[in-house]
């Protein structure tokens, strides 16, 4: 697609430059091979730019290749804003907080499992709360409700769902530090208060996989990846508690935007100056959110367990099954990074992109100090999913992010239409997949054909070196919302 | 008159809506999100909720509207099918009937996160309301 003003860098990189539109103060990049640069949207494309406006902008504004037109901020958006003159937005960051990924490894491989996959996602249906309207088998008490929101995957943890040892395979150790419950609205905390431990809809799965392909033998071994290994990714979020904390924040921002005189293209970019007191109490309930969401996932991730060691009728010493890692793909982060030369302390938006922080970066457990951050990308229920790992070239140009997933390139009518007088969960069955899904429209829209193949995503980071491929999981059994 | 119409964007779903009265928007609006979530017809009407909202303008009444509702079913599995609807100003009084989803019996359709203020529109168009609201989902 040939857009006005556009400049090819290299064979990974589009670069939005500055006059591209009135008002950016950097330019924009996009990181796209010549395949997925026929897939760019205009819109997406104004929405990079939109995000170069903003005040206090570190860098370039960036899109990672997954890059879709999301709200204010495209999906696969990554912007840092610096601390004194920058700002903070609820856009930056989405309505599902902290939505991410987790995978798990185990000690059985795809022979011994495949003829059980049907029964494990049956248990898997049965056992984790999934779809519009489910509701999670604890009930959280305002005292429990406000642990999870301070404390997290920890609280969970303490409760006994799960090893001390997750919380070091897990991005900020499952809790970041300074939630402020106070800051919550009461419809947050009855929203929450139900849904503590259920997958949700749309694109959330948790999904029974095999790896297929090593592509970094070190790597993979201290993660304890081998060749036809079966792993459990879980994807999901913070729920119906961080949507109403974001719902409740766009309104405090649009105020916002009129107190501090701000300047904005869209709406949807509503945001603060980060040193005002409306920035904040967002970041302080946002954390809250993302709080709320690794404990989510660790809970779920506890009845994954329990449902393989139900159909196996076996121990955990035999399921073998432990967190690789966790990451984030919806947050905002205060961090230090090196632009210009120069360290810098900023707040890193990431919505629909990745942490990946380089081997030896202080943030990262020991287990993981050598080896560099694990990442973890999901594509669609029928291709495959990604491992891979930080790198320096990451930390040096993209504020050590990375993609997040497929991106869809169907709207979801579409699918919707494409897949009439189909059995999708047939097909899928003809392909050695097997999936359940509780809404009716649910695997039409998720259907392969839906999404960009990851792999094209997946290469362009590689490539470009913001992140290394470790290994390629294949699908084998998924629930859905 | 046509009441709404879905819109396709890629990943997520919007509503365009029409009105004789900027109420009327309002009720058909609720009825159209309310739809995207399940077949309201199978909803029986066992409850009554209250709502009261006030807003800086319509365009942003509209979305906290639509985001009350999506509070209500989110937190209650409440679905709401007859709507008594007040505008004055930029004030919005409403009286909702409507029942409990049951995930067990009823169809479970879209889970909207949020109505969100991208590309949100709300005009008088001659003499009738038209407006185009875009879910998160």
């Amino acid at each position: 697609m040939a857009i006005e003003g556009l400049r090819r860098i290299d064979s990974n990189r589009i670069e939005v430059p500055r006059g591209y539109k009135t008002g950016m103060r950097t330019n924009g990049i996009i990181y796209v091979d010549e395949t997925l640069e026929k897939e760019l949207e205009a819109h997406s494309i104004e929405q990079v730019a939109n995000v170069a406006t903003l005040p206090g902008i570190a860098g370039s504004s960036l899109a990672m290749p997954d890059i879709h037109t999301g709200y204010g901020f495209t999906i696969g958006g990554v912007a840092a804003f610096d601390l004194k003159d920058g700002i903070i937005s609820p856009g930056g960051v989405g309505y599902d907080i902290n939505c991410g990924v987790r995978l798990l490894r185990s000690n059985l491989n795809k022979e011994e499992i495949t003829p059980k996959i049907k029964e494990i996602v049956n248990a898997f249906y049965r056992d984790i709360p999934t779809g519009v309207g489910s509701k999670g088998k604890l009930r959280l008490n305002s005292n429990e409700h406000k642990k999870v929101l301070l404390k997290g995957a920890r609280w969970v943890v303490e409760q006994g769902f799960g090893e001390r040892e997750d919380l070091e395979h897990t991005e900020s150790q499952g809790c970041i530090e300074g939630a402020d419950p106070d800051l919550i609205s009461e419809k947050a905390y009855k929203r929450g208060s139900a849904q503590l431990g259920t997958l949700g809809s749309g694109n959330h799965f948790t999904e029974i996989q095999f790896v297929d392909e090593i592509y970094d033998e070190g790597a993979a071994n201290s993660l304890g990846l081998f060749k036809d290994q079966i792993t459990v990714m879980i994807h999901t979020g913070s729920r119906g508690f961080g949507h109403q904390v974001c719902t409740d924040f766009l309104e405090v921002m649009q105020r916002a935007v009129r107190k501090y005189n701000i300047e904005l293209p869209d709406r949807e970019l509503a945001c603060a100056p980060f040193d005002s007191p409306e920035a904040r109490d967002y970041l302080a309930a946002m954390k809250a959110a993302a709080n709320y969401a690794w404990a989510n996932r660790q809970l779920i991730m506890h009845w994954v367990k329990e449902s393989f060691m139900h159909v196996l009728g076996a121990g955990p010493e035999t399921t073998g099954m432990s967190l690789i890692y966790d990451v984030a793909h919806n947050i905002a982060k205060v961090e230090e990074h090196v632009v210009n030369g120069k360290k810098r302390k900023l707040i890193v938006h990431r919505k629909g992109a990745t942490r990946a922080f380089s081997p030896g970066h202080a943030d990262l457990p020991e287990v993981y100090k050598q080896t560099g951050q694990p990442v973890i990308i999901p594509g669609d229920m029928g291709r495959a999913s990604f491992v891979l790992i930080g790198t320096e070239k990451g930390m040096e140009e993209s504020f050590g992010s990375t993609c997040h997933g497929a991106g869809r390139v169907m709207s979801r009518h579409q699918a919707i239409k494409k897949a009439k007088g189909r059995a999708i969960w047939r097909e899928m069955e003809d392909m050695g997949i097997i999936v359940r899904a509780t809404g009716r429209g649910t695997l039409a829209e998720e259907m392969p054909e839906a999404y960009k193949d990851v792999s094209n995503v997946v290469n362009v980071v590689h490539n470009a070196g913001l992140s290394k491929k470790v290994a390629r999981l294949r699908p084998l059994g998924v629930i859905k919302g | 008159m046509k009441k709404i119409e879905q819109i396709d964007i890629s990943g997520d779903v919007g509503l365009r809506i029409w009105g004789k009265s900027i109420e009327e928007l309002f009720k058909n609006a609720a009825t159209g999100m309310f739809n995207l979530v399940t077949d309201t017809n199978k909803i029986k009407e066992t409850e009554q909720k209250e709502v009261s909202l006030e807003a800086d303008n319509h365009e942003n009444l509209l979305v906290q509207w639509l985001n009350e509702l999506v509070f209500l079913y989110d937190t209650y599995g409440f679905i709401g099918k007859v709507f008594r609807i007040s505008i004055q100003g930029n004030m919005l009084k409403a009286t909702i009937s409507g029942g409990i989803f049951d995930p067990g019996t009823n169809e479970s359709r879209l889970l909207i996160k949020a109505a969100t203020y991208h590309g949100l529109s709300l005009k008088k168009v001659a003499l009738h309301w038209e407006a185009t609201v875009i879910f998160d989902i």
